[in-house]
């Protein structure tokens, strides 16, 4: 009788891991629902419910199992290692393909329910003769319920934020994996297929290994997928995420997963943004002030110009600006343009750099994200533009990046009226450019502003502009024409979802 | 011991490092309650043991017995007539509940925090609203002209509901066919109302109140309780009841059940002002909320402004007025002083102008309600779509607006101002039960509140100050009019020389109403002491 009392602590511990185990992977599964569907109740909610029902199941299931006790806890503990320790990575990969993510969510929450629920009353029956019954209940109940207490204070305090979710999860797998290695020690073996079953927990736990070693490289990958190319450079600005993509053929900047320019094609981009408005302008300009524009490429298109002696740069982030005057790639894009002498930076916010300067300029040149929320849309209001209207004075001259005439026909032509509520003259243009579609800037000076009909001289030999391709720009066909359009102010920017139900739709 | 030496030294450090991974995240921020002191108050209510006077005594023009909007408004009209006016104020800071904090990263309100562009019938506050620069010009329809920046920045309100957010206070998206049919049918008599016109020409629904019609068709509507006069047009679906709740705790502190509809349907059918300009958000927004105007006003104010000044008794004197104040501008010694005026204006409440002077029956004294507001200093990202104003459907508060909404740029920091008005019927048990509570209870309680949307915010924040104000604002309760002085646009005089300016003569605490009431007062006293105070303001 004395010997039948006797369970080694080292099991006892085991059973702690199990529990602990069971209820991180349902915690990650549960973080990770809330974080990508939102409604934190509701996820954690379903997930708990889905999760004891489905322990339920397994616990029922338990009874179907019969011989080979020993193996068969082995193989769902290393089942439990491979899916419970994936869960998170799976999740990640999963994430971008919508629909998918739920599909994946619950049945990873099934699968590993069932496991755990199948877990307990197998290990019970394992100890059912070292131990009275009511003993064994007693210990592995309660064991359970301590790693459960483990698993809810240590997620959110230890293991979340020092490892993550991902990395959490893989970890756990490991302890799972190594759980199956020590019972195969501690409980009566009585066949030859020890061997093959420590085996195969040794490359379970190879597996998890290489997936925690590799997990930036994971995350990298999604996000190749992603953009579609291999990442070449990706950083984190308090603003938003940079990313560059690099193929034989092109280089890509992308923020927050938008594509800002694509090397193959920008140049159609930055010549018509520039170009045709140095010549409405009728001479080189002297100072030009860019707003937005960190990547320096139409720095670059102003650049070319001999008489330019000042090139004053706003862009609120720090990174962007950052990477395109330091990183070899991005610098060969903008040909140097942000390490010209001639070329000053500032970070700062755009409207609030318009509020306090007082200086003015000959040209400038403003090249903001799309209008897509109500901090980039107070950048395109009937006051932002009267600061501006007071930095270019009579003689000067702006352009203005408008979104695409075509696809968010609205927004574009909302942008034209507000430029010209701001009591300026205003000249539409666009161009196509292959990897964003047809594309709107609007020219907007004083009274005497009319269309270019020449590019000034100076200027050189352009990849796309030339005086024959010139009056393409200011010709706007059928389902491009002016529709009507209210002016953007920053009580309203009806823009804002103007622009944004344009671009749903094309989505749809 | 020995054997046990071993699990005891695991647990201690298992506990150590348990205690040591979880401490970095709870980042304990500071706080306090501030303004109101309810001690300096209540000696006027319990009244205070008063020796011979210390020094001679002082002479002034007029005294102007508070500092709010009200009293302000009296000096800034006093100084444009050249008169100086010797200001004294309870508490330590100026505003009442107009007040400001100019601590930490942007200003913020301690109270009224935003004014609609007003009606052309509130012609002192245009006046005021040009002198700053928010009235640009006229148009050919002598309609204003704003400087826009001043105008609310969209989005200027957002509501969570059921786990999210959502642009606008009634996002249409969240109601079924029945309900939004229910609020258009609402909006539909709204729309009705505020342009209908009574039977002596005027509109039923006009601010200041004094030009509202007299109708009896319309004042007969004082004597329902808007929950009854919502229940009398079959409007009960819970989101409208909620949505003009949250109309009439904004504006009036209370709760549907005890607020005249007559009252509240001005919230809804008052304002008919419209340009191009104010079609987003027709609401005038500074960091510093109301406390902007104020400012304005005590800065154009000629003369001196005293804090901590209790004043204990008036009396009509041979020269004018003479005022008793208990100086505790240095609290351990409070002096008594004896000031003898020419006139006095009372910017306070009616409950204390009738304290003062026991036998002035032009005073109205009306039930008011109590608030708690709050100025939580956070730091959390940047998100490109925070709206001014954001509410918590079935939150107990009134959610809050962030005082750095009308910044430019993109700020990591800001200062958010929460609002909670006790709403219920029985104000007095509000007040002591809110008089109660400490720091720490109150700091948690607008967390808790805050939680269903910003369960991170505890984190966020570094500092967080509550201000309670027992008397907020007067309630317009059911019945209010007929305790109403009329008509609303005569001054009210306590005794010769002494005029009251307060909103508790028209019973809505709205800035038109209380600078109107402190222009008439200052007019008034004017004319009384014989200065050409050139054309009225009013």
């Amino acid at each position: 009788m004395v010997e039948r009392r006797f369970v080694s602590p080292t099991l006892l511990a085991c059973v702690v891991i199990i529990a602990t185990s069971g209820i991180v992977y349902e915690l990650i599964a549960a973080t990770m629902a809330s974080y990508v569907l939102g409604d934190s109740v509701a996820q954690f909610s379903f997930v708990i419910g889905l999760y004891l029902f489905a322990m339920g199941i397994g616990s029922y299931a338990s009874r179907f199992i019969e011989h080979a006790l020993l193996d068969r806890f082995v193989e769902i503990e290393l089942a439990l290692a491979l899916v419970g320790g994936l869960s998170a990575p799976c999740l990640f990969l999963v994430y971008t393909a919508q629909g998918a993510f739920r599909g994946a969510l619950y049945s990873i929450v099934v699968l590993v329910g069932t496991l755990v629920g199948i877990e307990i009353p197998l290990l019970i029956r394992l100890l059912e003769f070292r131990l009275n019954l009511k003993e064994l209940v007693a210990r592995v109940l309660s064991l359970d319920y301590v790693g459960a207490l483990f698993a809810s204070l240590l997620f959110p305090l230890v293991f979340v934020p020092k490892l993550g979710l991902q990395r959490t999860s893989m970890a756990f797998g490991i302890l799972n994996a190594l759980v199956a290695v020590i019972s195969t020690f501690l409980l009566p073996i009585t066949h030859a297929r020890i061997w093959r079953l420590r085996a195969s927990c040794c490359v379970v736990i190879a597996i998890l290994a290489v997936g925690i070693a590799s997990f930036e490289r994971i995350t990298t990958h999604r996000e190749a997928t992603y953009f579609g190319a291999p990442i070449a450079f990706a950083a984190q600005s308090p603003y938003q995420r940079i990313v560059m993509t690099q193929s034989p053929r092109t280089t890509r900047l992308f923020l927050n997963g938008n594509l800002q320019f694509s090397s193959d094609d920008e140049h159609r981009y930055h010549e018509v943004l520039v170009h045709p408005a140095v010549s409405a302008l009728g001479r080189e300009p002297k100072s030009v002030l860019i707003l937005g524009g960190g990547d320096g490429l139409a720095a670059r298109e102003v650049l070319r110009y001999p008489k330019v002696e000042q090139v004053l740069l706003i862009d609120l982030d720090q990174e962007v600006t950052r990477i395109f005057r330091e990183v070899p790639l991005a610098r060969t894009l903008n040909r140097d343009a942000l390490r010209d002498a001639r070329v000053t930076i500032m970070n700062e916010d755009a409207f609030g750099f318009l509020e306090r300067c007082r200086d003015s300029f000959d040209l400038a040149i403003v090249d903001f994200p799309d209008p897509g929320n109500y901090a980039v849309g107070k950048l395109y209001t009937l006051t932002f533009y009267q600061r501006l209207r007071e930095r270019v004075g009579v003689r000067g001259l702006a352009v203005i990046q408008a979104t695409s005439p075509y696809f968010a026909r609205k927004s574009f032509w909302t942008i034209a009226e507000t430029v010209a509520a701001a009591d300026f003259r205003v000249v539409p243009m666009h161009v196509h450019v292959p990897s964003f579609g047809e594309w709107g800037f609007i020219l907007a000076g004083a009274e005497g502003l009319r269309e270019p009909r020449t590019l000034i001289p100076s200027v050189g030999e352009l990849r796309f502009l030339t005086n024959e391709a010139l009056p393409a720009l200011f010709s706007f066909p059928r389902d491009m024409e002016r529709v009507p359009a209210i002016v953007n102010r920053l009580n309203d920017q009806q823009l804002v979802s103007t622009y944004t139900n344009e671009w749903e739709e094309w989505q749809n | 011991m020995a054997e046990l030496t071993r699990r005891q030294l695991l647990a201690t450090l298992g506990l150590a490092w348990l205690a040591d991974t979880s401490l970095p995240r709870v980042r304990p921020f500071e706080g306090r309650i501030v303004g109101a002191d309810q001690r300096l108050g209540h000696l006027l209510r319990d009244g205070v043991k008063t020796g011979p006077a210390a020094g001679p005594i002082e002479r002034a023009d007029v005294v102007i017995v508070g500092s709010g909007v009200s009293g302000a408004s009296a000096a800034w009209r006093l100084a444009a007539a050249g008169v100086e006016s010797l200001m004294l104020e309870l508490e330590g800071f100026a505003g009442g509940t107009s007040s400001w904090g100019e601590d930490g990263v942007v200003a913020h309100p301690w109270g009224a925090h935003y004014l609609p562009v007003p009606e052309p019938t509130a012609r002192a506050p245009l006046r005021l609203l040009e002198e700053l620069g928010v009235i640009t010009g006229w148009d050919a329809a002598a309609r204003p002209i704003l400087q826009e920046q001043h105008l609310c920045h969209a989005p200027e309100e957002r509501l969570f509901h059921e786990g999210a957010w959502h642009m606008g206070l009634v996002p249409q998206t969240l109601l079924d066919a029945g309900e939004r049919a229910e609020f258009e049918r609402f909006l539909g008599k709204m729309d009705e109302f505020t342009h209908a016109r009574g039977n002596d020409g005027r509109p039923a629904f006009a601010i200041p109140l004094s030009f509202s019609s007299r109708d009896a068709e319309y004042l007969k509507l004082d004597r329902l309780t808007m929950a009854a006069w919502l229940d009398e047009h079959r409007f009960t679906t819970p989101f409208l009841r909620w949505y003009v709740e949250y109309a009439t705790l904004d504006d009036f502190g209370a709760d549907l059940d005890c607020i005249s509809a007559w009252a509240a349907l001005h919230y809804f059918c008052s304002r008919r002002f419209e340009t191009e300009q104010t079609k987003g958000s027709h609401f005038l927004v500074w960091p510093e909320g109301n406390g902007h105007l104020v400012r304005h006003m005590l800065a154009r104010a000629k003369g001196v402004r005293r804090h901590r000044q209790a004043v204990l008794a008036i009396t009509p004197g041979a020269r004018g007025v003479v005022l008793d104040v208990l100086d505790a501008s240095e609290p351990e010694r409070p002096v008594l002083r004896r000031i003898e005026a020419r006139a006095a204006i009372l910017a306070v409440a009616g409950f204390i102008a009738k304290r003062l002077l026991a036998d002035a029956k032009e005073v109205t004294v009306r039930a008011s309600s109590p608030w708690l507001v709050a100025n939580l200093h956070v730091r959390r990202p940047c998100e490109p779509n925070r709206a001014w104003d954001s509410v918590l459907f079935d939150a107990r508060g009134l959610g809050y607006v962030d005082a750095g909404h009308q910044r430019i740029a993109p700020a990591e920091e800001t200062v958010l101002t929460y609002f909670r008005a006790y709403g219920a019927a029985d104000v007095r048990a509000a007040r002591a039960a809110l008089g109660n509570r400490r720091w720490a209870e109150l700091a948690a309680d607008v967390l808790l509140d805050l939680a269903p949307a910003h369960p991170e915010l505890g984190e966020q924040t570094s500092r967080l100050d509550c201000m309670l104000w027992g008397h907020a604002m007067p309630r317009p309760e059911v019945g209010f009019l007929s305790a109403t002085r009329e008509p609303m646009n005569a001054p009210v005089f306590l005794a010769n020389n002494i005029a009251w300016a307060h909103v508790d003569q028209s019973g809505i605490a709205l800035f038109e109403e209380a600078n109107t009431h402190g222009v008439r007062a200052a007019e008034a006293v004017l004319d009384g002491l014989g200065h050409r105070r050139g054309e009225s303001w009013i």
